[in-house]
This record gives structure tokens, C-alpha cells and sequence, in this order.
């Protein structure tokens, strides 16, 4: 059993792989600091040695030791450092420039979806606007999506766990952040920043399908709200 | 010198008392309430996690509301009015003066103001939970705009709006830095002025540069928190607009100005604490601590470093993605001076001639809880692997594994360290192994498991898990259940200490003047010792930790021991 929920977005994959890198350095380096400290615990208890060895630690062929392990430690960091950096510039510095555009609003405790309408473009006049409580996000499969977060009120977050993406709506400003989900499902979208009584309760859904599917969606949506 | 002669009232004695040890005392006994309080919080909402709906024992039925007010007093009371007393206040006053060899503060009726006014700040933040609406339920970190205006509509009117729960507590928080700056100039102005002749300043003992250094973070960083908390006192009360992105305030400023301070705090607790290591560890393996003056200037890069990881808190705030990487690059820097700072501590093992006593067994147990607190914070100084746990379990479990074991058994030993000192009085030895294996295992049966519902994506500060279906499936349930009752029975076992404490002092066997044959000033003067410390002023010939020294009779040498004596 994987120790995290199931990933479905492209970049999930790299923050999972990532957890893993940094947990071998982790395990390794907890391992020897444990040996470290317990070894002596036992070795140089009073009854084994009833005399202590004195030395200062001041010499620098004493403290050679502890700088060697700095310097593993050192490396360790810039390896992680390393690693993560292609992930976070793909994540958070580059969105893709062909992807679809959504609006996300967070208003206490409901989320609100611009839809761009059946001309794909997010600003246009057909945009469709969806504002009840318990509504789903829905989605294309395997595109590109960027989503322009924004919130009325107070603090919320996006929180999608399966796609592995959380950023904070900040009311007066405008976050965006982009997915790409590769797998058809209805996945858990929620709010991760404290946003008052019934912060627990902002919970929706994501609705991930088809491109025919959503294509309809959008349709059907667009007749429905239309101005006539 | 000897201040005994004068006869005090009671009042001057034990209430209004400007001697260092009573203030000391005063401020460790107000934190240990306050941490019942805070303990009693987390009792009733881990109960609520684990049993959701049920009525609570010693409560009664929780509501959603309730639940984000005690989660935020919760952390707001072990952070300001638990740790803070009792790391910086409390090891402060009852350390510094007796450790550098002098009678009493340089400021002493400045010190009494300090309690005082620390004392009236608890009675504020309690009172808060008694105003209407309740005390304030919108995280400890108090981001605008739900501090300001979105979790209780802001009252025009002046007085209800200044006697909401938010108001009261900022005022409490406020009060708090009040009382803990005037400590703060207290402590490094009778540090630099008042040592003993001879006390060089590599000749102060650590604990006494860590109070030091954490005091100086303190004073550095508070300032622009103070700042912020009246920008947002002023929204609440008289409808400023600092924070409210309409009238062209920002609430992300806030957020700077707070983990500015916020970050840095948690240095400032963590280094009394590491200072206390540095005194019992040597003193139980009979040797000097390793590279003394190495850890010194370790822990003052430490403190640079410090104001400038903050916004590692704020990684998916919406911040600059580039400068993320800046904080991303800091944060994980700065595990290299801790990391060489208990490297220091357990080479100082090595070699020694160790005793196993009760205040040894908690530092040890500090240092092998925070390496697993410590390591955790690498994956979440890394900004990637942040952007899924921030906000998580994970974090909730990384910081209870570096605050609990900083806080607690710091505390923990430091109180089995010097109890005789300052009592006159031995500790039960066998009740004191009890309660301390009791603490460590359930404070890991109630943590460890939350790592990992945190890497299932359990998010913070939510009422009802239910409806969420990563975290509503098993085992993390389970996790759930022995979390809480391992909360709840480490909650009991600290009536171990209470029981511990006052046995101890009724009929504890009398103290001797230097139980631990320890090396520095303050095992000179009596147990317990008098109003002014010491008879004579001390003179000081050497540095803290002279243990073993080859060709040397006895195994230490104090150092108020001059040097032909040695």
C-alpha cells in the first residue's frame, strides 16, 4: 500500500519521487546520528568507564569529526536542493501557455467556478458562472489547466490532493496555478487554509472526463445560464 | 551581599518579591498552569478527532466553533504563555544571576514588572474565552482578513468590537512581548554588566549564551510583529483598512510581519533549552563539552540565519515563486549549524564517563526525540515536497516533534537538574524514571503515526475528517484513535510530576550543596540559596566544564577555585 493517495497529475509523480529522495538522506543520516548517540551511551556508561578521557573538542583534529559530517550534510542538502529545483520551476514558474483557463473562487464555505464558455477563452462575455452550494469543478482529462484563484472574503486554499497541488486564494489578488489530471475520476477538492466555522465543511468535487464529455458539459451549461 | 537579613512581608516575599528566584518561580508555576490549559484543550479536541459527535468526557458536546478556538488557543498557549515563561522567563531568571556568580538583576523592580504584567496577559487571553462569540478561532498565526473582519462581522461599535475574542487576544499577545522585552533587556544587561570577576566571556556557561542569544533574536525580530498586531488591532477596533485588499491594504503583509518574528521564535525557544543540554551533559558524562566555544559561535550563526528563512512559511501563499527558492535555500542551510550544535553534544558522550540520572535521561531523550523533528524538516524546507505537505499532518507532527521535546523535556530536565538547588530537596528517583518513560513512549505513540496521516494528505484545523476520502479509510482511523488516547494517557502520566514535585518538596530528603559534583557558580552557593546568592561575590579562574582533568586528584574543578588550590 503506497503511503500516499493515489497521484493522477503529471508533476504528482515528481513531488512523490522527491519525498522519497529526501527520506533516504533522512533514514541514513538518522541511522548514524542514533548509532552515534546510543553506542556511548552503553560503551562509556560509569560502571565500563569509571574514568572519563578529557579533551576539549577546541583542537582541530578533534572537531575534524563533526565537520566531516557538516559536509556530508552540506552535500546532502545541495543534492535535494538540486532535485526539487526542476520540479518547483515546472510547477510553479512555468505554466504551460496552451492551457485551458478556469476562474476558483473561494467565498465562505463554497467555491465558486468561471467556466470559459464554449469559446475556450477565460474574460470573454461567455463565461459561465457557477455559484451554488455543493457544485463540481469539472474538468477535460490530459489538458492542460490553469486555474486563476481568487477569493471574496477571507484566506482559503485550493487543495487537491490527488493531483498533488495546494495554493492559498488571497482576496484582493489573483494566485495562478495550473494541472493536468491523466486520469477520468471524481476526486476531492477542499480548503486548506482556516477560513472560519465551517472551514471543514468546503469541501467539492473535481470532475475529471472526457473532452466529449466536457465539451457537452460546457454546452448544455452554456445554454442553460445564456442570456436569452 | 547577603540580602537575608532584611525582614520582608510576605507580600514583598512571595507576591511582589523582586529577587531572581521568585521571579523565576512565579513565571515556571504560571507556564506549568497555563500548560494544563493547553493540555486540557488538546484533550478535548483530539477526543473530538478520534470520536467525532460523541460527548466528551470532563466537556460535554463540541461544536465546529468551539473546536477552531481551542485548536487556536491550543497552539497560541504553549507558544506564548507556556513555552516562553518557562525557557526564556523562567531558566532566565533563575539561571543567569546565580550562573555568573552575582546577587541579583541589574534591574530587579523592572523584573517584578515583567511578571506582573506577563501575569495579566494570561488573564486577558483566558478572559477571551469568556466574550461573547468566544475566544478567537481563526488559526495562532491570526491572518487577516478572518482576524479582522471575516470570522465575526467587525462591530462598529468601539467597545465590542475592542471586547472581541481576536482584539483580546492580540492585547494578550501584546502585553506578553511587553513583559518578555522588559525581561529581555534585563537579562543581557546584567549578563554584560554583572559576571563575576574572572568571568570572561568564554568562561559563561552555555545555557547562559543561549539565553542571551535567544534574547537578542527576540528583541530583533518582535519589533515588526508589534507593528502588525496594531495594524490589525486598528482594523478590528477602529476599521483601518490595513489589511483589507478593498481599501488598498494587503493581507499577505501580515504574513511577513508575523512569521518575520514567528520564525525566529522558534530559536528563541529552542536555544534555552539546547543551553541546558550544554550544562547536563558534560556534567553526567564527566567531561568538557565538546568545542564549547565552537557551539557559541555555531548557535550566533544560528541567530543570523534565522531572520532569513520566514517566508518558508508562506511557499504556497502566493508569494514570488523565485523567491521561494531564496527561503527554500536558507531554511535547508540552516539545519547546518544544529546540526553541529548536537553533533558537539553527543561527541561530548564519547569518551565520558556517563551516569544515566534522571535529568541526563531527558537530555538524552531531547536530543534522540529532535533528531526525528529535526530530519522531518528537511522535506518541508524543501519548497516542492511543501506545496503537498504544508498545511498537513506532517507539519503538525514535525513541529510537535521539535516543540514537545524543546519545551517539555528541556523543561523536564532542567527542573531534575537544579530542583535541589533551588528546594533544598532531592527528587524521588524512581517515581521521576516512571514519568519519564511514561512521557516518551506515549508522546511517540501520540506523533509518530500523524506523519503519516500526514503523507496521506490529511490538511490541518478541520472539525470532522468524514467527508474526506484519503483520510477517511483505514488504517488512518486507527492512527486517529491511538493518537488521542496516547495523548490522553500522556496527559496523566505528567501527575506523575505533579505528585513528584510535591512529595518532593514536603518530604524529600535534605539536598547536599553539590549533588552532581558540578563544575559551575551556582553549586557554590547554599541549597537554597539566600535573598543576594552567594555570601561573598565569587571570583572565577577558569571555564564551566573542567571534568577529568589529567593529573588532577578530584574529577572536577570548580571555577571559583583558584589555581594554585587546583
Amino acid at each position: 500500500m503506497s503511503i500516499f493517495p493515489e497521484n493522477v497529475s503529471t508533476y504528482g509523480q515528481e513531488i512523490d519521487h522527491l519525498f522519497f529522495l529526501i527520506a533516504v538522506f533522512v533514514i541514513i543520516a538518522l541511522v548514524i546520528s542514533v548509532f552515534a548517540l546510543v553506542y556511548p551511551i552503553i560503551r562509556y556508561n560509569h560502571k565500563r568507564s569509571p574514568r572519563a578521557t578529557y579533551f576539549t573538542g577546541e583542537k582541530k583534529s578533534h572537531f575534524r569529526w563533526i565537520t566531516a559530517a557538516l559536509f556530508l550534510l552540506a552535500m546532502s542538502d545541495f543534492v535535494i536542493l538540486l532535485a526539487e529545483h526542476g520540479a518547483w520551476d515546472q510547477i510553479e514558474i512555468d505554466p504551460p501557455s496552451n492551457a485551458l483557463h478556469f476562474g476558483v473562487t473561494g467565498r465562505q464555505w463554497n467555491w465558486i467556478y468561471t467556466y470559459p464558455g464554449p469559446d475556450g477563452k477565460l474574460g470573454t462575455s461567455d463565461d459561465v458562472v457557477v455559484d451554488s452550494l455543493n457544485s463540481e469543478l469539472h474538468v477535460p482529462v490530459n489538458t492542460n489547466i490553469a486555474v486563476d484563484l481568487k477569493a471574496t472574503d477571507v484566506l482559503h486554499s485550493l487543495y487537491l490532493v490527488n493531483a498533488r497541488l495546494k495554493q492559498d486564494c488571497i482576496p484582493g489578488r489573483t494566485n495562478m496555478r495550473w494541472f493536468n489530471i491523466t486520469k477520468e475520476g471524481r476526486y476531492d477538492l477542499a480548503c486548506a487554509e482556516i477560513c472560519g466555522m465551517y472551514h471543514s465543511r468546503m469541501r467539492n468535487f473535481i470532475v475529471v472526463e472526457s473532452k466529449e464529455k466536457y465539451e457537452q458539459y460546457i454546452k448544455d451549461l452554456y445554454a442553460k445560464n445564456a442570456p436569452k | 551581599m547577603d540580602h537575608s537579613t532584611h525582614q520582608l512581608s510576605f507580600w514583598r516575599k512571595y507576591v511582589f518579591s523582586t529577587d531572581h528566584k521568585t521571579i523565576g518561580a512565579q513565571y515556571t508555576i504560571t507556564g506549568l498552569t497555563m500548560a494544563m490549559v493547553g493540555g486540557f484543550l488538546a484533550y478535548v479536541f483530539r477526543y473530538n478527532l478520534a470520536f467525532p459527535g460523541d460527548s466528551i468526557p470532563l466537556f460535554g458536546h463540541l461544536l465546529p466553533q468551539q473546536y477552531n478556538s481551542f485548536v487556536t488557543c491550543h497552539g497560541m498557549i504553549m507558544v506564548f504563555w507556556v513555552a516562553m515563561p518557562i525557557l526564556l522567563a523562567g531558566f532566565g531568571n533563575f539561571l543567569i544571576p546565580i550562573m555568573i556568580g552575582t546577587d541579583d538583576m541589574a534591574f530587579p523592580i523592572l523584573n517584578m514588572m515583567s511578571f506582573w504584567i506577563f501575569f495579566l496577559s494570561a488573564i486577558v487571553l483566558l478572559a477571551s474565552f469568556f466574550v461573547p462569540g468566544g475566544a478567537f478561532g481563526g488559526g495562532w498565526t491570526m491572518y487577516p482578513p478572518l482576524s479582522t473582519n471575516g470570522y465575526v462581522d467587525r462591530d462598529p461599535n468601539f467597545l465590542k468590537a475592542l471586547f472581541s475574542g481576536a482584539s483580546m487576544m492580540i492585547l494578550a499577545v501584546a502585553l506578553e512581548f511587553v513583559a518578555m522585552l522588559m525581561g529581555g533587556i534585563n537579562f543581557v544587561v546584567t549578563t554584560i554588566n554583572k559576571r563575576a570577576k574572572g568571568m570572561t566571556p568564554f568562561r559563561i556557561p552555555l545555557v547562559i549564551w543561549f539565553i542571551n542569544i535567544a534574547t537578542v533574536i527576540f528583541m530583533f525580530s518582535v519589533g515588526p510583529l508589534v507593528a502588525g498586531a496594531f495594524m490589525l488591532l486598528f482594523d478590528i477596533v477602529l476599521g483601518t483598512g490595513f489589511y483589507d485588499p478593498a481599501r488598498g491594504g494587503d493581507p499577505i503583509l501580515f504574513q511577513h510581519l508575523f512569521w518575520f518574528f514567528g520564525h525566529p521564535e522558534v530559536y528563541v525557544l529552542l536555544l534555552p533549552s539546547l543551553g541546558v543540554l550544554g550544562e547536563i551533559i558534560p556534567v553526567f558524562s564527566r567531561k568538557p563539552l565538546f568545542a564549547y566555544k565552537k557551539i557559541v559561535y555555531l548557535a550566533i550563526l544560528s541567530a543570523v540565519l534565522s531572520v532569513v528563512v520566514w517566508a518558508h512559511h508562506q511557499f504556497v501563499a502566493g508569494i514570488d515563486p523565485r523567491m521561494a527558492t531564496f527561503f527554500s535555500i536558507g531554511t535547508i542551510i540552516i539545519s547546518i549549524p544544529f546540526a553541529g550544535i548536537f553533533l558537539s553534544f553527543i561527541a561530548t558522550l564519547w569518551g565520558g564517563s556517563i551516569k544515566p540520572t534522571l535529568p541526563m535521561m531527558w537530555a538524552l531523550g531531547f536530543i534522540g526525540l529532535f533528531l526525528i523533528g529535526g530530519m522531518t524538516g528537511l522535506f518541508l524546507g524543501s519548497n516542492t515536497f511543501d506545496i503537498y505537505a504544508h498545511d498537513t499532518y506532517f507539519v503538525v507532527a514535525h513541529f510537535h516533534y521539535t516543540l514537545f521535546p524543546d519545551i517539555f523535556f528541556g523543561f523536564f530536565a532542567a527542573f531534575y537538574f537544579w530542583f535541589p538547588k533551588f528546594t533544598g530537596k532531592q527528587l524521588k528517583e524512581g517515581i521521576g524514571k516512571l514519568h519519564f518513560w511514561l512521557t516518551f513512549i506515549f508522546f511517540n505513540s501520540t506523533f509518530f503515526l500523524l506523519f503519516f496521516n500526514g503523507l496521506t494528505g490529511q490538511h490541518r484545523r478541520i472539525f470532522n475528517y468524514s467527508m474526506f476520502s484519503n483520510v477517511n479509510r483505514e488504517p488512518y482511523i486507527t492512527f486517529e484513535k491511538i493518537a488521542t488516547i496516547s495523548a490522553i494517557c500522556l496527559i496523566l502520566s505528567q501527575l506523575l510530576f505533579v505528585y513528584n514535585f510535591i512529595s518532593s518538596l514536603r518530604s524529600g530528603k535534605k539536598a547536599v550543596k553539590n549533588p552532581w559534583n558540578s563544575a559551575t557558580l551556582e553549586w557554590t552557593a547554599d541549597s537554597v540559596p539566600p535573598h543576594g546568592n552567594f555570601h561573598t561575590y565569587p571570583e572565577v579562574y577558569r571555564g564551566p566544564y573542567e571534568y577529568s582533568l589529567p593529573n588532577s586528584s578530584s574529577d572536577f574543578i570548580p571555577q571559583d577555585v583558584p589555581n594554585e588550590i587546583a
